[in-house]
């Protein structure tokens, strides 16, 4: 009452400002933005990531720029794609819950937070606290995988990196606005608001992982396998032996200077699945200067490091690994004259120089092609074969570790592990 | 109203998205029903079968094969026989089915009289060998000069042949030697070589060459050829 009589005073520099709901209005429709320009690169990578649940080959969006947004076949962006990093609980899951999906749910639910935000009468730096705190998930996930991809891929998929973009302009943006949000009324903090809007962002991410488990294809013919090995029987010794012990025999077919053949080798070490299969790995160069059921050459070189591995069974995982280190120097030198690859492979291996060209090496490397001539098996690589099973080919890379998972578990309940 | 103003933003947050996802699980269940498990359109490792493997080819190789016990079970152990009838082709036509090996063919020669094999025709041999690529059947046919009684060069041509084959034994442990390698020989009275043969890839190609000792010889290859 007293107060209500009191002579008209000044208005204080507070009274002057904006009301509440317009003060820093500007700043959380750019967080609104920037959490929807994140989520454009989620559901991008997470369509990518979907469209190739069918096993099929499809093209992939490898970068953002018109006009140069899709590629087929071997890419940073495929690499990352089909790394154990891109998803979740991969022997669950045919091809596991991809990271993007995450992605996708939590900067939709920034970016409807914010709007909600602007959309409120009243909002203070409670509000935008909790804002500031959401953006925190994008920016701290973004920092992990931006880690992962420079340590373990060593390849940056773009679309990946629009997504690490959008967080950290989200996070500043986020900073930002509540930097210039209202100061709150000296009231005891929102818990039930923040509880209610933790709750909703958990239910977004939830619904949206509810909803893809609950569609993903899950009848897959393929999981039957792709044919069996008619003969195991190693007869000329050019099979090459992993080292390890595992539980059940595989096989692989590869060509060491075949990209693919590296990326999957990755893949299969990455996953874990090495462990448990005792592999032996068939050489197979898709090299025509050796392999007469290739008219033209996929992989120019490729017979003089099969020359080498087949010449140094003992070492023969170091001349692999080379080869894939060094693939793309060989496959240019290959290009142009395929007998460099043979001097590379010699300065690298020098105690092979008395193998490498030999007619006895030439020998050991048409034995490995006529093993694979003697199970006829597809004039492709890589091939896996579980149990003399063949793993189909739309398996051998996102439906990897479940597919494996799978026929070991089959494995398991026929009574075959010790 | 306005609770419902302010849980809009949030609610299209899990709606738009799903209904995205979704339709694109759609798609790929879709595409996933149509599509067949499996390699598509995708070769099958196999022999090599060249353009020249003719009918006639294919015959020789088959029934020398055959004289071999290569194309049952019984093992290798070529049965002698009379060359003519095992080709049943004019020396010279039966010469010009291989003709188009010349790559292919690397010819060993040996001294007059004699079934060693020398340093050169050894390398000529493991060159040969190890050139096999996807073929089916190395073919050893073995000659000899004229000179000399007939039997005995026909058991000269025999012993050449048999020289090769006992070289790839010892020097190969490859169950492909017993399994693959059909011998032919034909002594002096069938086929002979001619001089153009000088040309090919021999193993004494440095020195001199004429009729007779480039009969005194072993003709060695393997032959692309599905049989």
């Amino acid at each position: 009452m007293f107060e209500q009589d009191a002579p008209p005073s000044d208005p204080t520099p507070d009274e002057l400002a904006p009301p509440a709901r317009q003060r820093g209005g500007p700043w959380l429709a750019a967080v609104a933005t920037a959490a929807l320009v994140g989520a454009f690169f989620a559901a991008l990578s997470t369509h990518d990531f979907i469209l190739h649940l069918d096993g099929q080959i499809h093209a992939i969006h490898c970068s953002v720029m018109p006009g140069d947004d899709v590629v087929v076949g071997q890419s940073g962006c495929k690499d990352a794609m089909l790394s154990p990093w891109s998803s979740f609980f991969r022997r669950s899951v045919w091809g596991g819950l991809p990271v993007s999906l995450a992605g996708f749910a939590v900067f939709a639910f920034v970016a409807g937070l914010a709007l909600a935000l602007l959309a409120r009468r009243e909002r203070t730096r409670h509000d935008t606290f909790f804002l500031f705190l959401a953006s925190m998930v994008p920016a701290t996930a973004s920092v992990i995988w931006a880690a992962i991809s420079a340590t373990q891929l060593g390849a940056f998929c773009q679309v990946c990196v629009g997504m690490y973009a959008s967080s950290a302009a989200l996070l500043v943006l986020a900073v930002i606005a509540h930097v210039r949000a209202q100061p709150p009324a000296p009231t005891p903090r929102p818990w039930g608001r923040w509880a209610l809007w933790f709750g909703e962002g958990v239910a977004v991410v939830a619904g949206l992982v509810v909803v893809y488990l609950a569609l993903v294809p899950g009848e897959r013919k393929s999981l039957d396998g792709c044919g069996r090995l008619v003969t195991t029987e190693d007869e000329r010794g050019v099979l090459l032996r992993v080292p390890g012990e595992g539980v059940a025999p595989a096989l692989t077919v590869i060509d060491p200077l075949c990209p693919s053949c590296r990326a999957f080798e990755e893949r299969l070490e990455q996953s874990g699945l090495a462990d448990e299969l005792t592999r032996r790995v068939l050489v197979f160069p898709l090299d025509s200067s050796c392999n007469w059921m290739v008219k033209q050459s996929l992989h120019p070189g490729a017979c003089a490091v099969s020359e080498a591995m087949l010449c140094a069974p003992e070492r023969w995982t170091e001349v692999l690994d080379w080869a894939f280190a060094e693939q793309d120097r060989l496959l240019t030198l290959g290009a142009h004259d395929p007998k460099a690859v043979a001097e590379a492979v010699v300065t690298r291996f020098p105690e092979l120089k008395g193998c490498v060209g030999t007619p006895r090496a030439r020998d050991r490397v048409t034995s490995s092609l006529r093993f694979a001539v003697a199970n006829a098996l597809p004039v492709v690589t890589p091939q896996l074969y579980v149990d003399d099973v063949k793993v189909c080919d739309e398996d051998t890379d996102l439906g990897l570790e479940f597919t494996v998972d799978r026929m070991l578990n089959r494995r398991a309940e026929a009574g075959a592990m010790p | 109203m306005k609770i419902l103003l302010t849980q809009l933003p949030l609610l299209l947050s899990l709606v738009v998205p799903a209904f995205m996802v979704s339709g694109w699980l759609g798609d790929a269940e879709q595409s996933l029903r149509v599509s067949e498990p499996g390699p598509k359109h995708v070769a099958v490792a196999a022999m090599a079968e060249e353009g020249y493997c003719t009918p006639e080819l294919k015959q020789i190789v088959r029934r020398v094969a055959g004289a071999c016990g290569l194309l049952d079970a019984q093992g290798r152990g070529c049965q002698p026989a009379d060359a003519a009838k095992i080709v049943q082709l004019d020396p010279s036509d039966f010469n010009a089915l291989f003709l188009p090996l010349e790559d292919r063919v690397h010819i060993i020669q040996f001294d007059n009289r004699s079934s060693e094999l020398d340093p050169a025709a050894r390398s000529a041999v493991d060159a040969a060998w190890s050139d096999r690529g996807g073929a089916s059947f190395f073919f050893v046919v073995a000659r000899a000069s004229p000179d000399g009684a007939r039997a005995l060069n026909q058991k000269l041509s025999n012993a050449r042949a048999t020289a090769v084959l006992d070289y790839l034994e010892a020097r190969y442990a490859d169950p492909d030697v017993r399994k693959r390698v059909g011998l032919l020989w034909l002594g002096e009275e069938f086929a002979q070589l001619t001089a153009d043969f000088c040309d090919w890839n021999r193993s004494r190609a440095g020195e001199e060459c004429d009729t007779t000792q480039i009969n005194r010889s072993a003709f060695i290859a393997w032959i692309d050829c599905n049989i």
